[in-house]
């Protein structure tokens, strides 16, 4: 180390969930901590982001960040001139980006058929191959890059992962098992509701006993549940004593004709139901994604504003770590790009060292991989498994959506406040994907991009959203003013809502992230405004995963039928997120939930990190967040990502030694 | 006009004390969209109708029962539309594809948050809530609360 290289007891990239509360855990034991963050600092009032998000055309969980979208639509881009990422310091993936070529899309990789032939009418979806595997298709999950990162807009969902989730392996000969126990997962799960402040009731969950959801005796959360949503209500009357089978006819690999209970479930939120930690209640203003405008919900920067007021933190902020020097099994520096903007709005960077005792890579699942894949010159680092950067997954997320016979006032609430989690687990998961359902309190904001779509409908005569005609009417489109128009409008969207199935993808190693370099010259595609090479993605889905979506589209029928509710949902063909199983279209969203570039596992052999979430091959180096999970369970990821943060944090604190 | 077109209360979009000024703001957009002309002649024709019930105020601006509106009309769907969603759609564009068409922009982080379509809702913006923790669990007021013209009076 040269005498000038600043030096630390732990340098952090990325100040997100994970690395925000180790860096707070290790400076409340007095140790001397550096967090280099690649994007732009925290603001000082979020009213900036606000604006932003008000001013966005598309209200995508992007639209508060930066960089920004243009603020002017045009039909050739109506959400307005996306910015290049070759010419950001660090770009990331976004809902407006999926799907385009990599002048618009920072991940590079493979485009729909109706991006590649938008002339074609006739749309195609990926062919399965020989295994019925169906690849070729996109993620389209996306992350930000900046002080706080991608949890400033996570919805708050603070799920703990269920008993089985965590030995899909030994219990159902599928996927993997994870390296902690499940008593161990409980003690940190507690520790990351008090620090997140979690509002439920360990009664209301009781009834998930049946799927092994249990807690340690005596447990209480910080605060009380969130009430139900009037669409919760609505949806948990109609279901009462439904069941249905583990599989469906024709699942391949074998039947599990159990009946099971299908019942709601108010969901555990990150979100204050009283005054918690210096900050208010929730006014339920129905926009956790993109941004929560009075932080009732919790976000990582309320943990990092905790980090720094232990005076041993350090942020330096729009430094973007690209090489993590490695001398035989130690870390020994990590090297990283210092950017501004001249007053021409030029990119300018500096390459700076810094060193430290441990290093955490805390950066998301595909910039930790990335990191790792590009330092020592791109031969790679932490990766005798090789399988840094494979199984990569997501909760692939069905969305389907219905008019209720009744007013039921969606739009009103936290975006989501109850959940069917009744089928998350069961002898089935040996044959296809379990899945938990989330019930949205957002009307058909998520699915049809309303009020917009339907409001325009009514004025205009056009059928964009499928309900103009009107339900009833005389078969035609009708164009409205006035009083007609209110009531109209009134009757559609009280009666609007949508259920969101989230499955436990297999680990895959195929799908995965690399650098976006020719293999034959070593040199770089497409590369960000600093010059780094641009993640890769490969992604595709298996027919274990598929089969959950047919029974996850099986279930949402029943459900809406039970209601005496009309489904609106439709499956498009060809574009971004479009698949086709046992002849049936369906399409998937991101759920930002990015997971298995670095996973955890006993075996040095088989995975990336420990149980503690230390490399097995750099004693020095922590790799962590969702990246770590062998697998993407049935559990929102963020609660026990954070989790396993604590642990970590314990473990550096331990090698560091008091 | 706008509260015709709407269906609203004049004195809900132009309170007699106004701190937004959402309906000169409007205005004075919409003007800079279209030029004044047009403006003027869509205003003419209200003038002329003026005095009638509103509903009918709306359906014959809006040619509710033509087979294709007229470029007028198509100027008098941008104002409701304004108003609802606080964004400028062009006059004529429509949407495709399953979704809404594009809108130029919006107006304003106070005209967003002013849109008339979260109140047809019995509701709020999203991000923008006036209501105190827990009011989702319980059906809102009526619809009639939320600044709705349920009479037959013209709007000015």
């Amino acid at each position: 180390m040269s005498a000038s290289t600043p030096h630390y007891d732990v340098v952090i990239v990325g100040a997100g969930v994970s690395g925000n509360l180790i860096a707070k855990q290790l400076g409340l034991a007095g140790k001397k901590v550096l967090i280099l963050e690649g994007g732009l600092p925290v603001p000082d009032s979020r009213e900036e982001y606000m604006d932003n998000f008000y001013l966005a055309l598309a209200k995508t969980p992007e639209s508060p960040y930066p960089a920004l979208a243009g603020r002017t639509g045009s039909q050739q881009q109506p959400v307005g001139a996306l910015p290049d990422p070759a010419t950001l310091p660090t770009p990331r993936a976004t809902v407006l980006s999926i799907g385009k070529a990599p002048n618009v899309s920072y991940l590079v990789q493979q485009q729909p058929f109706t991006e590649l032939h938008p002339e074609d009418k006739n749309p195609q979806n990926p062919p399965a191959d020989n295994n019925g595997n169906v690849r070729g298709l996109q993620f389209s999950s996306t992350f930000e890059r900046n002080g706080g990162g991608t949890s400033w807009h996570w919805l708050g969902t603070s799920l703990r992962e269920l008993e089985n989730d965590i030995r899909m392996k030994t219990k159902y000969q599928h996927a993997e098992d994870w390296p902690v126990t499940y008593s161990e997962l409980q003690e940190l799960w507690a520790l990351a509701e008090k620090e997140i402040g979690v509002a439920a009731s360990t009664a209301q969950q009781e009834p998930l006993e049946v799927v092994g959801l249990v807690y340690p005796q005596g447990y209480q959360y910080p605060m009380q549940a969130i009430p139900m949503s009037m669409v919760d209500q609505a949806v948990s009357s109609a279901v009462a004593g439904m069941q249905v089978p583990g599989t469906l006819p024709g699942t391949p690999g074998g039947e599990d004709p159990t009946l099971y209970d299908v019942f709601v479930s108010p969901t555990p939120q990150g979100r204050n139901s009283e005054p918690y930690d210096d900050r208010r209640s929730c006014a339920g203003n129905t926009n956790c994604i993109p941004i929560c405008p009075i932080q009732a919900k919790w976000d990582p920067t309320i943990t990092l504003g905790k980090a720094l007021d232990t005076g041993n933190v350090t942020v330096s902020y729009r430094s973007v770590a690209y090489n993590v020097q490695v001398n035989g099994p130690n870390a020994t520096r990590i090297d990283y790009y210092e950017w501004a903007r001249d007053s021409n709005g030029s990119l300018t960077k500096v390459s700076k060292s810094v060193t430290g005792k441990i290093y955490v890579l805390a950066c998301h699942a595909i910039e930790n991989a990335k990191l790792l894949l590009l330092s020592n010159k791109g031969k790679g680092i932490a990766n005798s498994s090789d399988q840094v950067g494979r199984n990569l997954m997501d909760h692939p997320l069905y969305l389907t959506w219905a008019l209720a016979p009744q007013p039921i006032f969606g739009y009103r609430g936290p975006l989501a406040t109850s959940g069917i989690e009744s089928l998350r687990d069961g002898e089935f998961r040996k044959y296809r994907a379990s899945f938990r359902m989330e019930i949205g309190n957002e009307g058909w904001n998520f699915s049809k991009g309303d009020p917009y779509t339907t409001t325009m409908d009514f004025i205009q005569g056009t059928n964009n959203s499928n309900v103009n005609p009107p339900p009833g009417g005389d078969g035609q489109s009708v164009r409205l003013g006035g009083l007609k128009l209110v009531q109209q409008l009134n009757n559609i969207f009280t009666r609007q809502f949508r259920i969101g199935c989230m499955f436990d993808q297999s680990p895959l190693t195929e799908n995965r992230v690399t650098l976006d370099v020719d293999p034959k010259t070593g040199k770089a595609n497409n590369v960000d405004g600093l010059g780094l090479p641009r993640p890769k993605v490969e992604y595709g889905l298996d027919p274990y995963t598929m089969e959950g979506f047919r029974m996850a589209a099986f279930v949402c029928s029943k459900v809406y039928q039970a209601m005496g509710a009309t489904e609106f949902t439709v499956n498009g063909v060809g574009g971004t997120g479009d698949f086709t199983y046992q002849g049936v279209n369906y399409h998937y969203y991101g759920a930002g939930h990015v997971v298995g570039t670095h996973r955890m596992g006993a075996e040095s052999k088989t995975s990336v990190v420990d149980a503690s979430q230390r490399s097995h091959d750099l004693q020095n180096l922590w790799i962590v967040g969702s990246g770590s999970f062998p697998t993407v369970c049935t559990a929102n990821p963020t609660l026990t990502l954070m989790a396993l943060a604590f642990k970590s944090a314990s473990s550096i604190l331990a090698a560091l030694g008091s | 006009m706008s509260a015709a077109l709407t269906g609203f209360k004049s004195d809900f979009l132009k309170p007699a004390l106004d701190p937004q000024g959402l309906a000169r703001i409007y205005y004075v957009f919409a003007i800079a969209q279209v030029g004044e002309s047009a403006m003027t002649t869509l205003l003419d024709a209200y003038r002329a109708i003026k005095t009638q019930p509103a509903q009918q105020i709306a359906d014959t601006l809006l040619e509710t029962s033509g087979s294709s509106p007229s470029p007028q009309a198509q100027l008098a769907q941008s104002i409701v539309a304004m108003w609802y969603l606080g964004s400028w759609y062009v006059p004529g564009v429509m949407g495709g594809g399953g979704f809404a068409p594009p809108p130029l922009q919006v107006v304003s982080s106070v005209a967003y948050t002013n849109g008339l379509v979260w109140q047809v809702m019995q509701s709020h913006p999203m991000g923008y809530s006036p209501f105190d923790f827990g009011y989702w669990s319980q059906a809102p007021a009526p619809l009639s609360s939320f600044g709705i013209n349920t009479g037959n009076g013209g709007g000015e």
